[in-house]
């Protein structure tokens, strides 16, 4: 190197970044301020699970809760008016059994249209993927009156069924992609080796797609576990709804609850994805990179 | 080669090879690779084609029909769904309210999402802040809209807060009254989507290469040149993803207008979404109610093209 270590001016390099973090002081300040209007809302949530339903009424919504103890009741009397472990039972069921069929679906579609020549690849892939290009609404209907006409609205089966078909097109984009990339080195050997098809898929091109199906499966899964549209539409009944449906009993013109009561139930229903993010952030944030969702 | 005739063509060099059986071989190959292709995307084709492009074709299907409650799925209305639309007031309310929010949920995150991440990028405790405003994108849509139903409530959060600033009692029903109720949903819409685009925007702004930056530099490029002759033009294929998906999901939210307009009157005319819902599930004009959905489809649909366009317009500009 032509440049000698002695020749760098350090100081200089380390007064210039000094001085650009002090200048970034004031901006600091703004935003802090800036991130209060992201604060506010969760500061007032979790103040107000602390109170009881008179002590809400009679302060300031902001104010600090004068002790934690009614908190166990809140929870207690939110999961019990919305009957949130059936919610969560239901819920669970749905996110886990749904989104796990959807995914392994997914590899197995992306496996056939990756890794087998045929035909018309493109077409059926584009059959595939078309799920993903229309808005829910269109579903709502013709789905509502064929459960009827079938049997199977109100119950779980039928939730199950939906919520693994709308949940395969999009993790089959991502697989496709993912496995058109991956080497066909290994699989080809194992073709030789005479291994079949399935083999191929279970042994070595199921263990590669783990990271990928993964970060579909999350997405998929707090997808779920969030909807209120179909839940409201295909298992409205109290055995078959899901969490976030449950919320709903709070809301309807007959609740006496306070937003006590209802802030505690909101927080109680979006703690398994919560901590599902926090725990597995990664994940999320590679799920996000590849997706934008 | 060297028994090869003189003056054989690549035609009859072929036909001396027998092309045909080789051809009838390999096609024979892929009619039975296609077979094996197709039990493993059988599961996945099965449950798409039957809930969700199914139901597409019978939504179609209903939307020129005159079912309303119980009757009159057989016969046939032509297109006169579709020409009872406009003027209903409360189609062209929700039409316009739905217009608003797509501009509203495309313009304010996008804009406010973009200039947070350029801004806390320099910032120290840069990482907090993100994290922060990233904080409602983890919440389920339906809580979001629980809290701030309360927040925006007569007693609310909002309310107290105003009054600490007028320094009198201040109870506006924000979600009850016409002219607040949609910027009021809005505005929590875009409180929870503006993370979302501000990760997108940090990742794509980490993703620029430094050396068309540093050449700027070298070159004595001034920031505000840099920013919109290199960064932006590297970012645009964020900024179209971005904008696409807030154009779809402005369109078909759905759990923020039904929990948090449950208390306004005319909640029906919120949006498109809410306005399909109420005129099927709950007035029971069934073939309406599709013939709305089949609106929603069609601008939807066009989006996605105008997407499509764009991307392959910005994927020539970059490449």
């Amino acid at each position: 190197m032509a440049l000698a270590t002695s020749q760098i001016d350090f100081a200089a390099i380390e007064a210039r970044e000094r001085a650009s973090t002090k200048k970034k002081w004031p901006s600091v300040v703004v935003a802090a301020f800036v991130s209060l209007i992201w604060v506010v809302p969760f500061y007032y949530m979790l103040v107000s699970i602390f109170k009881t339903h008179a002590e809400y009424t009679a302060n300031n919504p902001l104010s600090l809760p004068e002790g934690f103890s009614p908190i166990a009741d809140n929870a207690i009397s939110a999961w019990n008016t919305a009957k949130m472990g059936a919610g969560f039972a239901n819920s669970a069921m749905y996110g886990i059994v749904g989104a796990g069929l959807a995914v392994f679906f997914a590899a197995m579609a992306a496996y056939g249209l990756t890794r087998i020549s045929f035909k018309r690849q493109n077409f059926w892939f584009m059959l595939i993927f078309a799920g993903t290009i229309f808005p829910f609404q269109i579903y709502l209907i013709p789905l509502f009156f064929a459960y009827q006409k079938i049997g199977i609205i109100n119950t779980h089966f039928g939730m199950l069924l939906f919520y693994t078909a709308v949940c395969i097109p999009f993790p089959v984009l991502v697989l496709r992609n993912y496995l058109n990339g991956l080497s066909r080195e290994m699989d080809e050997a194992a073709r030789m080796d005479g291994a079949s098809e399935f083999r191929v898929f279970w042994s070595i091109i199921l263990p590669n797609c783990i990271g990928p199906m993964t970060a579909t499966f999350l997405l998929q899964f707090t997808w779920i576990w969030n909807d209120l549209l179909f839940s409201t539409v295909l298992g409205n009944r109290e055995e078959v709804r899901s969490i976030m449906n449950s919320l709903q009993i709070f809301h309807g013109s007959y609740t006496t609850a306070g937003p006590n009561l209802t802030l505690t139930a909101a927080l109680i229903a979006s703690l398994p994805a919560i901590v599902l993010f926090l725990l597995l952030r990664r994940h999320f944030m590679e799920g996000m990179r590849v997706t934008g969702v | 080669m060297t028994d090869r005739p003189d003056r054989e063509t690549d035609l009859q060099l072929m036909e001396r090879i027998g092309w045909h059986q080789i051809k009838a071989v390999e096609d024979r190959a892929m009619k039975r690779n296609f077979w094996k292709a197709f039990a493993f995307m059988s599961p996945a084709i099965v449950l798409v084609c039957g809930l969700l492009l199914m139901p597409v074709v019978y939504n179609i299907y209903f939307s020129f029909t005159k079912w309303k409650k119980f009757a009159g799925l057989d016969e046939f209305a032509g297109f006169s769904n579709y020409a009872k639309l406009p003027g209903n007031p409360y189609f062209d309310t929700a039409f316009y309210n739905t217009a608003i929010w797509v501009a509203a949920s495309v313009v304010f995150p996008l804009a406010i999402g973009f200039g947070l991440a350029v801004f806390l990028r320099g910032v120290a405790f840069g990482n907090v802040f993100k994290n922060i405003i990233f904080l409602p994108r983890i919440l389920a849509p339906t809580a979001v809209a629980v809290i701030w139903f309360h927040v925006y409530a007569p007693h609310g959060v909002l309310n107290s807060l105003l009054a600490l600033v007028a320094g009198q009692p201040v109870d506006i029903g924000w979600l009850y009254q016409d002219n607040t109720v949609t910027p009021a949903i809005i505005a929590t819409f875009v409180w929870q989507s503006v993370g979302l685009v501000m990760v997108l925007v940090l990742l794509g702004l980490s993703a620029i290469p430094k050396d068309p930056l540093e050449a700027a530099r070298v070159d004595g490029a001034t920031n505000s040149q840099t920013f919109w002759h290199i960064v932006m033009p590297l970012l645009m294929p964020t900024l179209v993803v971005v904008t696409i998906l807030s154009v779809l999901s402005g369109f078909t939210t759905f759990d923020l207008l039904w929990v948090m307009g449950v208390a306004y009157p005319g909640q029906r005319t919120l949006s498109l979404a809410v306005f399909m819902y109420f005129e099927s599930f709950q007035k029971g004009s069934w073939a309406f109610g599709s013939a709305i959905a089949v609106i929603i489809g069609i601008v939807v649909f066009s989006v996605t093209w105008i997407q499509t366009v764009m991307q392959n317009r910005v994927d020539k500009m970059t490449r």
